[in-house]
């Protein structure tokens, strides 16, 4: 295969993440908090009251991206959490005990914030971490929402979001400031806008960028959300995308199929997925993962904005809901099929998808499969069965 | 009744799942509402008419759950989907599960779809439990769940019924805690399987009926008291969610005995009434709030830690025995940090993992029998 034309943006990129671990160490100088969050949280609030938010998860994804995971996560093991747990919680435990840290070491928090939108690991990680490392914990709960009880569970996320910003003053001394906050969603809406605009573009046949791209472009959206410099970054990407239209610069060479991936990449495979699929002419174009920051927020109503973007998000969903979410995105990107990925790491969104697998496949006549693995630990990545079933699927695909 | 005969009859209930609600339904010709493990105010669905049938797993294979349910989903939650792709729950009108871990929150939606019941409904509980949005959420929840216990039963829960639950609730829990005093005594008198038995019985069959069996028992009981004291047995406290399977129970009992626990299944299930004084839904609430603490319900400041050193103290025993089910996620986030405050008080413990239906004893065999082996050099 030809080598991929790199994105200039890279290089920007590259220099935007490396700023962002300094300003860890920054923060520290300056006397500024440093708060763990989680991925799916409403970090506009902390932009606002200028505490510095530092995403465990994105080190569990890194530590994940560079091979390394099984050599934290047996750090933890050895204090007793298993293998079963979350492949980024045993990164993040293990780096704690670590003498070596060969992607750098986990920041040490201040104070630490969890909302449980995405899972129950989450909290249970981020509580042991209190324990730990001695920081006050504040966790924003979110119970499952749908139409029924929608009202009974905003009105809870909200009532805790006051609690929250309470908690904040306390802990910072510093009274919040509502006018800083309109200021930060808006910065966040205008990153979402262009994030899912660049998105957008893998629904182009062929496309100019797709899910595997989108895995390397997305830390910004994570981290960077409500600040400039996610605005800048993902104009300057949605400008050079622009360009490469006009170049005819695509994914990959000669795109045949389009395909929709559920939900995380295998993080040490991700090249090797890419591959495997450029390999028949597939693109994998459309995620609900690196679809989740696609908020829209009114800065109007704040709080009742942040809590109606962040409940919804599509894990915190009822089980017809997400198979609706995602045979609208199978539709919008005109997909030719769908690869599941059951992941060892995630419950919530593995269990359940024997079944959405069988109701995607009556709904849509799409072709579908089903593959078990981890999303950090190779220990549980069996390449042989993989390739096999990724195999027998792109047939399926050659022959509709 | 001797109290061997009447404790069969809690073992009868226990290894004929389904008998108890089946005559219940041909007796009051009512509806049956399951409810997964843990928390579900079963008052409320007492009170609205039906009968409560906790669903704890059976013993059967259950194949039929893997083209649901991945190998690597705990083996309760897999057990309890199990059964009732066998027909094993066909006697259920309804199924209530409660989101105590991402589990039971996906469970709730691949039952819907493979096996829907007339009547099926979530239990949302607060994840944190310190703050006054929790009480107010709590509160909310449980008035949602009565108002969906009413459309279903199609009338009202009156106050008064709703008192008249929890006090036949308040009633069993007690009768049950005395049981626990009795053995917690003079252990000789029931064996901790017959004692276990007891509570995982009265989850299967109506309280009244449960309770009437119960009295006779505590009664026979009484009478024996002076024949078997049993009080040099070695004494440990067992932690987990669920005592699984059964036969460990047994070993336990052939080495020494088990003087508290903060299982499911065992004395959490009973430790905390519910306040009589107060407006009903009110005081489920706080009795929620106030449970012994578990994995997916407690203070972010993990309290069960300090509960299971003060349990050890106050019941004088000599260790802990941790019995986790395999691929339980939230006991196994807190295990280190019990380990840690155990060692810390001087207080030894193990740790056996566990799995629910068709798992093999003997490996549990060594390492129990190895733990009390060396509980007894202390």
């Amino acid at each position: 295969m030809a080598p991929k034309q790199e994105f200039k943006t890279t290089a920007m990129f590259k220099q935007l993440m490396s700023q962002y671990y300094a300003q860890g160490v920054e923060a520290r100088r300056k006397n500024i908090p440093v708060a763990w969050v989680t991925a799916v949280f409403p970090v506009e609030i902390l932009y606002a009251a200028e505490v510095f938010p530092y995403y465990p998860e994105n080190f569990g994804a890194l530590a994940a991206a560079r091979k390394i995971a099984h050599d934290l996560s047996e750090l933890a093991e050895a204090k007793g959490y298993f293998y079963d747990l979350c492949g980024y919680a045993r990164c993040g435990i293990g780096d704690a005990y670590a003498q070596e840290h060969p992607v750098g070491e986990i920041e040490r928090p201040d104070i630490i914030f969890c909302c449980n939108t995405q899972c129950g690991s989450l909290p249970k990680w981020f509580e042991a971490a209190s324990r730990f490392y001695n920081a006050p914990y504040f966790l924003l709960d979110a119970p499952l929402i749908e139409d029924a009880w929608e009202e009974q569970v905003k009105k809870y996320f909200i009532k805790q979001l006051e609690e929250m910003i309470d908690f904040l003053e306390q802990s910072t001394g510093k009274a919040f400031d509502y006018n800083r906050l309109v200021r930060v969603l808006d910065l966040s809406n205008e990153a979402c806008r262009l994030w899912n605009e660049i998105l957008d573009t893998a629904a182009l046949k062929p496309a100019p960028f797709g899910f595997f791209d989108a895995c390397f472009h997305m830390a910004p959206i994570v981290t960077w959300r409500g600040t400039e410099e996610a605005v800048t970054y993902y104009r300057a990407l949605k400008e050079e995308l622009d360009e490469r239209i006009k170049k005819g610069i695509y994914a990959i060479p000669n795109e045949r199929y389009k395909i929709y991936w559920d939900h995380i990449p295998v993080w040490p495979r991700l090249r090797w997925f890419a591959d495997l699929f450029a390999e028949h002419g597939a693109l994998v174009v459309v995620s609900q993962y690196t679809h989740s920051w696609a908020y829209n927020f009114d800065p109007s109503n704040p709080l009742e904005s942040l809590a109606d973007n962040y409940l919804k998000s599509f894990v915190n969903r009822s089980f017809d809901k997400r198979i609706d979410l995602k045979i609208n995105f199978m539709k919008k990107y005109n997909v030719d099929g769908f690869v599941l990925f059951s992941n060892r790491s995630c419950k919530p969104n593995a269990f359940g998808l024997y079944d959405k697998s069988n109701v995607i496949k009556n709904v849509t006549g799409l072709p579908g499969v089903v593959f078990e693995a981890d999303m950090s630990d190779l220990r549980f990545f069996s390449e042989e069965q993989v390739r096999s079933k990724i195999e027998v699927f792109v047939e399926q695909l050659k022959e509709r | 009744m001797t109290a061997n005969a009447l404790v069969k009859q809690f073992y009868d209930v226990v290894n004929n799942p389904g008998n108890a609600p089946r005559e219940w339904q041909k007796q009051q010709g009512g509806r049956v509402i399951g409810w997964l493990k843990t928390d579900v105010p079963e008052e409320l669905i007492h009170a609205a008419g039906f009968l409560p049938y906790g669903i704890v797993g059976g013993k059967t294979k259950f194949s039929r759950v893997d083209a649901h349910l991945q190998s690597w989903a705990c083996s309760l939650m897999r057990s309890c989907l199990g059964i009732a792709l066998n027909d094993e729950l066909n006697f259920l009108d309804g199924l209530i599960i409660p989101h105590t871990c991402d589990t039971t929150r996906m469970v709730s939606g691949i039952w819907r779809q493979i096996h829907l019941l007339p009547y099926m409904e979530n239990f949302f509980l607060p994840r944190q439990v310190d703050r006054a949005s929790s009480k107010m959420f709590m509160l909310a929840e449980l008035m949602r769940l009565k108002e969906s216990l009413e459309v279903y039963s199609g009338s009202a829960i009156t106050e008064e019924n709703l008192r008249n639950s929890i006090a036949l609730y308040n009633e069993n829990r007690g009768l049950m805690r005395l049981l626990f005093a009795m053995h917690e005594k003079t252990p000789g008198l029931i064996s901790c399987r017959d004692l276990y038995t007891v509570v995982r019985a009265s989850m299967m069959m109506p309280k009244e009926t449960h309770s009437h069996l119960l009295e006779q028992l505590l009664q026979a009981l009484r009478i024996q008291n002076n024949v078997y004291q049993g009080r040099d047995k070695v004494r440990v406290i067992i932690s987990g969610p669920v005592w699984e399977p059964p036969e460990l129970m047994d070993i336990i009992d052939s080495k020494g005995t088990v003087v508290g626990d903060d299982l499911l299944t065992g004395f959490r299930y009973i430790a905390s009434d519910v306040n009589t004084e107060e407006e009903p839904l009110a005081a489920l609430a706080e009795r929620q709030l106030n449970r012994i603490p578990f994995a997916c319900f407690d203070s972010t400041q993990n309290p069960r830690r300090q509960f299971l050193v003060n349990l050890v103290r106050q019941k004088q025993a000599k260790g802990v025995i941790f019995l986790h089910l395999k691929f339980c996620e939230p006991e196994n986030y807190d295990y280190y940090d019990h380990k840690l405050a155990l060692e810390k008080a001087g207080i030894p413990s193990t740790r056996i993992e566990t799995e629910v239906g068709g798992v093999s004893v003997e490996q549990m065999r060594t390492r129990i029998e190895a733990f009390f082996e060396m509980l007894g050099g202390i």
